[in-house]
C-alpha cells in the first residue's frame, strides 16, 4: 500500500450500504417497483468489485503471463455479451463483430500504453494491465452498443433514402455510408465530451481514486490525461471496426437493404 | 427491337412468416423508345415486379435480359444502373438541385466519368418544365411535384436504358402528373425503353398497358406479350 493511503474497514464499508435506503425510500415512496432492482445492483456491486480485488491480489501474487491472457480473455468476451445484450436490434452474425472489434482496439491500445507508456515491468504485470486494459474494454464496449443501435437505427430511418440509391447503383457502403458517419460521431461523443470537462466539471474516476488512495496529484493527472487518450483512440477503434464489420449484414448478397418487409 | 425481357419470373413475400406468391409467371417485352404501362388492383404485386427487375429483391423463378445478355451476366449495381427503378417515394439527398443531379457520378458505377455540366442540367430542367428554378435551390425548398420531378431527372442524366417508374406521379396534382408525362415522352427515345405504374387514366404517352391480375400478365393495346 502506498504511503498515505487509508484503507476503510468492513465495518464502515458495509454501514456505507445503508446510502442504499435513500434509493430505496424514493422507489417506495413514489411507487417506482425498483426495489428488487436497488437490492440486486447493490449486491451485485460488492460481490462483483470486492471478487475482483481479491481476484487482483492472487494476480499480483502469483502471475504469470497465460493467466494474465485468460482474465482477459474472460474480460473480453463477458464485454461482448453485455455490448451486444445493449442493442436494441437483432442483428446476424453481432457477437463475432463485436468480439473483433473490442479485442482488437484493447489489445492494440492497452499493449501499446502499458509496454510504451507506464513500462509495465515483466510486460504481463497485472498491476498495469489489468486496469488499463479493463478501462479500455469497459468504454468500448459502451462506445460499441451506442454506435451499433445507431447504426441500424439510422439505417431504418433512410430505408426509403438507400432504397433510391440502390435503385441508381450505389454499392451497400455507398448507400450506407451517412449512416456509418451518425453513428461513428454518436460513438465518439461521450469520450471526447468527458475528455472537454475533465477537471473542471469533474475529477475524473480513476483520478479521484488515485488521489484517496495517497498518489501525489500532478501523477495521478499525468495519468489521467494518458488515459483519456488511449480510451478517446481504443473507443474510435471499435466502433469504426464494429460499424464497418456489421452494416453489411442488414443488405442482400446482391446489395439491396433489406427492409423490415424483407427481413425474415 | 426488344430492349429488356422478363421470362417467367415468380416472386413471392414473406408475410407473417408465411410466403405468399404474387405472380408465378410473368412474362414480357420492352421494345425499345416506347413507354408502357402496368396497371392491376393494389397488392397485386406491381411494385415487386419492378423491384424484382432491377434485382432489388429476389425471384426465385425466370430470367431477365437487357439486350439479350441475361441478368446473371451484369455486376448487381451495373445491372441497376442500366436498368433504373424511381420509386413512389421520391427521396433527394440533403443539399440543392445540382447536388441530387450529379449525385450519381459520385457513385463507384459512374467512376472515371465526367458530371453533365450546368448547361447540360439547366436542359434537363427546362425539359422537366422547372425553368424558374435554379440549380442551387435547396430541395427542402421545392414543392412535393417539383421534388418528383427533380428524383426522375436524376434518373434521368444517367441514361439508364431502362426505365423503372413507380407511379411517381401518385401523390401529385393533375397539372404535375401531366408534365411528369411529357417530360417522361421526352426522354424516351433510342435506346431507352420505359415501364410504368400508374394509377391515372390513360394520358396518351403508353404503347401498350399491361394488367397485372391473379399473377399474371395480360397484354391491353399493341406491343408483345407472351402468357402462359
Amino acid at each position: 500500500m502506498s504511503p498515505g493511503s487509508v484503507d476503510i474497514g468492513f465495518v464502515e464499508l458495509f454501514a456505507s450500504a445503508l446510502l442504499m435506503l435513500v434509493a430505496g425510500v424514493v422507489s417506495y415512496r413514489l411507487e417506482l417497483g425498483q426495489a428488487k432492482r436497488i437490492l440486486v445492483s447493490t449486491l451485485r456491486c460488492f460481490i462483483q468489485l470486492l471478487a475482483v480485488g481479491f481476484l487482483l491480489q492472487y494476480l499480483f501474487e502469483y502471475q504469470t503471463w497465460w493467466i494474465m491472457m485468460l482474465v482477459i480473455a474472460v474480460m473480453l468476451v463477458a464485454a461482448t455479451q453485455i455490448a451486444t445484450s445493449r442493442t436494441k436490434s437483432s442483428v446476424p452474425g453481432l457477437i463475432p463483430a463485436v468480439f473483433l472489434s473490442i479485442t482488437v482496439s484493447s489489445l492494440a491500445v492497452g499493449m501499446l500504453i502499458a509496454e510504451g507508456v507506464v513500462k509495465a515491468d515483466p510486460w504481463y504485470n497485472a498491476q498495469q494491465l489489468i486496469p488499463i486494459i479493463g478501462m479500455i474494454i469497459g468504454n468500448a464496449m459502451s462506445a460499441t452498443a451506442v454506435a451499433i443501435d445507431r447504426l441500424f437505427a439510422d439505417m431504418d430511418a433512410r430505408e426509403n433514402e438507400m432504397f433510391s440509391l440502390v435503385a441508381l447503383g450505389a454499392t451497400p457502403r455507398e448507400a450506407a455510408f451517412s449512416s456509418l458517419k451518425a453513428a461513428v460521431g454518436a460513438g465518439m461523443t461521450p469520450v471526447l465530451a468527458t475528455m472537454s470537462a475533465a477537471g473542471i466539471v469533474a475529477i475524473p474516476g480513476m483520478m479521484g481514486g488515485q488521489i484517496l488512495s495517497g498518489v501525489d496529484p500532478l501523477v495521478a493527472a499525468k495519468y489521467q490525461i494518458v488515459v483519456m487518450l488511449m480510451l478517446s483512440a481504443a473507443t474510435t477503434i471499435a466502433i469504426v471496426m464494429a460499424c464497418f464489420l456489421t452494416y453489411r449484414k442488414r443488405f442482400s448478397q446482391s446489395g439491396y437493404y433489406l427492409d423490415k418487409g424483407l427481413r425474415l | 427491337m426488344t430492349l429488356f425481357e422478363a421470362r417467367h419470373i415468380a416472386a413471392s413475400y414473406v408475410r407473417a412468416g408465411e410466403a405468399v406468391q404474387l405472380f408465378s409467371d410473368a412474362s414480357f417485352t420492352l421494345e425499345e423508345g416506347k413507354i408502357y404501362d402496368l396497371t392491376g388492383p393494389s397488392g397485386s404485386g406491381k411494385s415487386t415486379l419492378l423491384r424484382a427487375c432491377a434485382l432489388l429483391m429476389e425471384h426465385e423463378r425466370g430470367e431477365l435480359y437487357l439486350e439479350g445478355r441475361e441478368s446473371a451476366a451484369f455486376e448487381p449495381v451495373q445491372w441497376r444502373r442500366r436498368v433504373c427503378l424511381v420509386p413512389q417515394v421520391p427521396t433527394l439527398v440533403a443539399g440543392t438541385v445540382r447536388d441530387n443531379l450529379v449525385f450519381p457520378w459520385k457513385l463507384k458505377v459512374h467512376a472515371g466519368q465526367a458530371p453533365p455540366d450546368d448547361a447540360a442540367l439547366a436542359s434537363l430542367m427546362e425539359q422537366a418544365e422547372l425553368v424558374g428554378i435554379e440549380l442551387g435551390r435547396d430541395v427542402s425548398q421545392l414543392s412535393g411535384g417539383q421534388a418528383a420531378r427533380v428524383a426522375l431527372l436524376r434518373a434521368f442524366a444517367t441514361k439508364p436504358q431502362v426505365l423503372l417508374l413507380d407511379e411517381v406521379d401518385a401523390a401529385l396534382d393533375d397539372e404535375s402528373a401531366a408534365a411528369i408525362g411529357r417530360l417522361t415522352s421526352s426522354l424516351v427515345g433510342a435506346g431507352t425503353t420505359c415501364l410504368r405504374i400508374r394509377h391515372r387514366s390513360a394520358d396518351g404517352f403508353a404503347s401498350g398497358t399491361f394488367a397485372l391480375k391473379d399473377g399474371t400478365l395480360m397484354l391491353q393495346g399493341d406491343g408483345s406479350i407472351d402468357t402462359f
